[in-house]
Order: C-alpha cells, then structure tokens, then sequence
C-alpha cells in the first residue's frame, strides 16, 4: 500500500530522502590507531564551519579507515527511514544527533585526583564504537538493507564513500566512543548504552 | 465466449489506461522536478493565494533565509497583499509581453511562483551582516546578524546574464543572487531549473555556499571538540575510566565525542511523525512485524 504511495512520489518528481544511522563496534588492542583518524577528522570538520564538503571528506576518510579495520569489527547496528518531506528528514537528523550524544559522557571532565600509585602509562580501550549517521537524496539499496553480515556492511561503508564523491550527502554526523587514547570503553558500558549492537 | 470476449476488452482497456498514465507521467519527470522544492519550502506563513496572476508592486529578497516578500496587487479581498516564500522561480518578460503592455507579475500555479520581471527591475536585498561570535555560556560558536544593510538587486541586468544563458532568460527558473555589493548587484550567481541546481553553480563560482544556504548549515558538537588540542588535559597523569572519578561516582559512560552538520531544511511547523513502512535496519526482524517500528535500538519511538 505504501509502496503504491512510494511510486507515486517518485512519479511526480518529487526529492527522496533518506536518513540513516550505522553503529559499528570494534574490539581489540590494535583499535585504538582510529581515534586519531577520528579526531583529526573531527578536528577538520569543527574548522570547516559545517561545510558539507569536508564533512563527508572526513567520513569517507572514516569508512576507509574502517574498512582497513575489518578484522576488528565486532557488532553491528544501522536503522533508517526514507522521507519525501525534506523538513521531516531534517527533524529526523537532530533527532539522531541528540539520541546518539547521550549515549556517551560529553560534559565537562571531572578531574579526579591523582593516585600517587598511578603509573606512567595509558590505558589501552578494548573497545571503540563509531557512530555515522547520513543523510541522502535518492536511493541506495546496500544502505538501506539489514547489515549485519559483514559483506553487507562492507558494501554499505563502500557506498557511504561514494555517496561522498557524488555530492549527494546532505547531513553528515559522527560520534565516536571513547574520545582519546587514554579513555577506555568497556564492554559494559557497551552493553548498557548500545543494547541494540548485534554480533558479527 | 461472448463472456470471454467482454472480459477481453475490459482487460485491454484497462492495460491501455494504465500504460498511457504511467508513461504520461514518466516523462512528466523532468519537466516536474523542480516541484520538490515548492514541497519542502514550507513557509512560515501560510499564503493563501488561489491560482492566477497578479501583478508585483515591490519585491523584497533577505539573504538571512532566503526569503522573498512580494507586494501585490489586485488580490482578492480578505486575502493578503504581502506573499512570502523561499521557492521562486524568475523570468524575464519577453519581448512579446512588454510590447503588449504586460507589467511585472507574480504567477501562481499549482503552487509553484514565479515573477516575471522587466530587464532593469529592482527587487530589494537586504543584506544581514554576520558574524562569528562564541557564546560564552556555551562555549559554541553561533553566527548572529550584526546588521542589516539594503541595496537592490537586478537579475536580468548586466552583461553576465545576457550572455550566459540566451533565451533561457524567459523560462521561469531558480536564480541566486551574486556575492553581495553595496550600491547595487547586477546578474546572478547561479541560476537552474531546481533551487539545488542554482546553488551549486553558485557554489562553483564563489567556492562558498550562498548567504540563505550557509545560514540554514548547522552544525553541532559534543565533547571537547571545540577546545583547542593544547588547552586539554593530558591523558597521562590520568585515569579516567577506569569506573570511578576522583570524587568516587561511579561512571557508567564512557567519554566520546561527536560532530555533525545538517543542511537540510528543518520542519517550520513541527508534527506528529508518521512512522513509515520505509524504514529499514538491522532489529527489525526482531520485533512484532509492526510496521511502524524498525532499527535495532530499542528505544522507542512513537
């Protein structure tokens, strides 16, 4: 019945949009290298001002990185809907953009008092998990598909470059856990704020 | 068999139906993609308007959100004389219709605007300066409007429009405004059959989005993104996560940071959202085959 709907929109011309949200956890020492792929990208982005452009630079840079990592990858999530209304799609990000803030600590850092008994030494994360969330015009059937296998997925951070390089990004969010080295991400904590994670 | 026969012409008639509707409005397509935007431009204020022409008396473009204002004439009484929109189309009067004495007019059709102009009309820009101040509550950088500055804009005047896309002038289009002068701005800075269109040729040209376009980017962050690398603590003399803060509360979330820019345009008026069949994600299967619901969260969202 709603796709009957579907065609219809299409058939009259109207802009598809669609918004989608990708959680990928990664497991092991060897993670940790990421976090500068993703603060420089970070980094990169703030400085741009909200330019669509290095945005999805920075994500492409993102999923490439990732796909390098796939060893690693661990569990998976993605959700998603497709809109016709540009402004319902536009709610839908900032829906995603808070729902996805609160999942990690992001206010203002406690400092706690040093152990004397501290040693010199960082702790290594185990776990790291990257939050993307995108949002496109048109349609892309390897995004918008169940991706929890692995060869889907691979497909689908494939796509996200490319839907970079085809200009058809319109919002780009990332969110990445834990935020440097030296911040550790536990499985619990894992498994407290991410119930949804579905193993690989 | 006279049963069969009927039934075989009823069938045909309804295949031909339906093939000549479908193919109607295939290639109805191009010709209609510049409707999406008279969609998603929702404006603030409703105008009700029915169909027709009407002639323009003033124009009035903000570069702030991109919004016309047009003083009309000859409307309906009750109705308001003021329109509003972000999604207009312009052309220029032809030949034809200024020597039949034709004067600027708005054209309402199907919802879609378009002002047909003289070559030297003059809509009035009001150019918002901005600039980037860091709230410091928030510590966030936001652009406010400083001032308002008003100048005038011709698209069709100059050389640059003339030359560029010849007759193309008279077909109603989307036009952007070129990179903002005091005393006057001649030409434009993008133009296409879709809004989208005339703002990447903009963008092309100036390597920078247009005014309306950069102040719809928003962009958010979370974490300590926006403090600069060497003011942050060094994670050396710390252990942060270990499950406990110095104060001894226990930390259920890890630290993380997150960053994202949105130029879609926003709801202006929020509703109630329908939960669609289109959606898709990995826990679907795992729920009651409610259509509404989908993703793997299981947050739950109405």
């Amino acid at each position: 019945m709603d796709s009957l709907g579907d065609r219809f929109n299409q058939m009259t011309g109207k802009t598809r949009f669609v918004v989608c949200r990708l959680f990928l956890h990664l497991a092991g020492k060897e993670v940790a290298p990421l976090l500068g792929v993703l603060n420089s990208a970070a980094r990169d982005a703030i400085d741009a001002d909200g330019d669509i452009q290095v945005f999805g630079e920075g994500l492409a840079e993102i999923c490439q990185s990732l796909l390098q990592y796939d060893v690693y990858w661990q569990s998976v999530a993605n959700e998603g809907d497709v809109f016709w209304d540009e402004g319902e799609a536009g709610d839908f990000v900032e829906e995603l953009f808070t729902d996805s803030a609160q999942r990690y600590h992001s206010g203002i850092e406690v400092e706690g008092l040093e152990d004397p008994n501290d040693v010199l030494s960082i702790p290594i994360t185990q776990n790291l998990i990257v939050m993307l969330t995108v949002a496109y015009e048109g349609d892309v059937p390897a995004l918008q598909t169940d991706l929890s296998n692995i060869s889907a997925l691979k497909t689908a951070l494939k796509e996200l470059i490319n839907l970079h390089y085809q200009d058809r990004l319109r919002a780009v969010q990332v969110h990445f856990s834990p935020a440097q080295l030296g911040d550790e991400l536990t499985s619990d904590q894992l498994l407290l704020h991410f119930p949804e994670l579905i193993p690989l | 068999m006279n049963m069969l026969r009927r039934f075989f012409v009823y069938v045909m008639i309804f295949t031909l139906a339906v093939t000549t509707v479908a193919c109607g409005s295939s290639s109805d397509q191009v010709g209609s993609s510049t409707n999406y935007s008279a969609s998603r431009t929702s404006t603030a204020i409703p105008n009700r308007l029915s169909n027709g022409q009407y002639p323009v008396q003033q124009a009035t473009y903000n570069d702030a959100d991109g919004e016309y204002t047009l003083m009309l004439l000859n409307t309906k009484p009750g109705d308001s004389s003021a329109y509003r929109t972000t999604d207009l189309q312009m052309a220029q009067l032809t030949d034809e219709e200024i020597s039949k004495g034709q004067k600027n007019y708005l054209k309402l059709e199907n919802d879609q605007a378009s002002m047909h102009i003289e070559k030297d009309f003059k809509i009035d820009y009001v150019h918002n300066v901005t600039e980037e101040k860091s709230n410091p509550q928030t510590g966030q950088t936001e652009r406010v409007i400083v001032r308002q500055e008003s100048s005038f804009w011709s698209p069709f005047a100059g050389a640059l429009a003339g030359q560029a896309i010849g007759s193309l002038l008279f077909r109603p289009q989307y036009y952007v405004p070129p990179i903002y002068q005091s005393g006057g701005i001649f030409g434009f800075g993008g133009y296409g059959r879709t809004y989208n269109q005339s703002v990447n040729i903009y963008q092309e040209r100036y390597n920078a989005p247009p005014a309306a376009v950069r102040n719809r980017q928003t962009v958010r962050s979370t974490g300590n993104l926006r403090t600069p690398y060497t003011q942050r603590p060094t994670t050396s003399t710390q252990r942060r996560t270990t499950g406990t803060t110095g104060f001894g509360l226990t930390r259920d979330r890890s630290t993380g940071s997150g960053y994202g820019t949105n130029t879609l345009r926003r709801s202006s008026s929020p509703r109630y959202r329908q939960p669609s069949s289109n959606s898709f994600g990995t826990s679907s299967r795992s729920r009651q085959p409610s259509r509404s619901s989908f993703g793997s969260s299981s947050r739950r969202r109405r």
